[in-house]
């Protein structure tokens, strides 16, 4: 999958699950502020970037994903291994 | 197909959860450790009744075996996934705290609370994925009231109660349901040690009550019609401790 490809399959994904217009989802824009989730709505991400990809991911896997660039780079690595 | 896991399945309270289950319209997984002939007898009662299930071996203590017996379970049904777990599995090793050995603390701890955490997280990401859930944690009398002799048994009873209760916020908004339900003295191998005779004079139902009556409450639970029931304990006591 191309970097372009996962980016766009993602954003669908997350605007049909926490309905929020991808137009907002840009790539400096605050990934968890901008689809409203707190730290319990963390299970549905996991379950499903789990589901849609594929790939297992731990908890601590967000810990350094602040913005939608930094969730976009950290796929295509994990989706690329 | 839909899907229920009775933990413990095999036997008492279990076998009637299973039974409940199945006439509710469920395929049962019917859970056991090692009586695998009380086991089949719980999916014949299921089966000569016209519903069906299977039986699936696993000790809920032991992680590699929960996590490979139900990945394994569902990597061979991908059109399906478990929608209703029943966590009953548990066992009972009585005695005063200052004489209690580490493997009896143990033992009772692995299995019902270790059992639950292993069993409920290999089936929970189904539930999640499939926004649609109900969790059923077997608790006690003991793990509410607390009761002299089962420090080890209310200690765990105690702590799957708060469980259910941290649980069933987390996973609300995906409508898994968890709850819990506490029986108080029932008819089953679990019981057969106890003075009935004595005991019974402290319930105001004068009586004990028989995994029936516990299967009947998990079931509502287990229902669509409980969609908006969770972090509840229930407690079927015949108003033993209210």
């Amino acid at each position: 999958m191309t970097k372009d490809e996962i980016i766009d399959k993602i954003n669908t994904v997350l605007e049909e699950e926490f309905e929020v217009d991808k137009t907002l989802f840009l790539p400096d824009a605050p990934l968890m502020k901008t689809l409203d989730l707190d730290s319990l709505d963390l299970v549905d991400m996991v379950v499903l970037i789990e589901h849609n990809f594929g790939i297992v991911l731990k908890n601590s896997d967000f810990a350094g994903i602040k913005t939608f660039q930094d969730f976009y780079d950290f796929l295509h690595e994990k989706l690329n291994k | 197909m839909k899907v229920a896991l009775v933990t413990g399945g095999s036997r008492g309270i279990g076998r009637a959860c299973s039974v409940k289950l199945a006439e509710m319209g469920y395929y049962v997984l019917v859970n056991y450790q090692s009586n695998e002939a009380e086991a089949n007898n719980t999916l014949s009662m299921i089966r000569e009744k016209g519903w069906d299930g299977e039986i699936v071996r696993f000790d809920v203590s032991v992680k590699e075996e929960v996590e490979n017996a139900i990945s394994q379970w569902q990597e061979s049904h991908p059109d399906t996934y478990i929608e209703v777990l029943v966590n009953n599995a548990g066992v009972r090793r009585d005695n005063l705290l200052v004489w209690m050995t580490d493997e009896d603390w143990s033992k009772v701890l692995d299995t019902s609370l270790n059992g639950f955490m292993y069993t409920t997280r290999a089936v929970l990401k189904g539930m999640l994925v499939k926004k649609y859930g109900r969790i059923v944690n077997m608790a006690s009398l003991s793990g509410l009231k607390g009761l002299p002799g089962q420090t080890n048994y209310s200690a765990a009873k105690g702590a799957v109660i708060a469980a259910t209760k941290a649980l069933a916020q987390e996973t609300a908004k995906k409508n898994v349901t968890v709850n819990a339900v506490a029986p108080g003295f029932i008819r089953t191998d679990m019981t057969q040690d106890l003075d009935e005779a004595q005991l019974k004079a402290l319930i105001p139902m004068g009586h004990f009550g028989n995994p029936e009556d516990v299967a009947e409450v998990v079931g509502f639970l287990a229902s669509k019609g409980a969609c908006y029931v969770t972090g509840q304990v229930v407690s079927v006591n015949g108003g033993l401790y209210t």
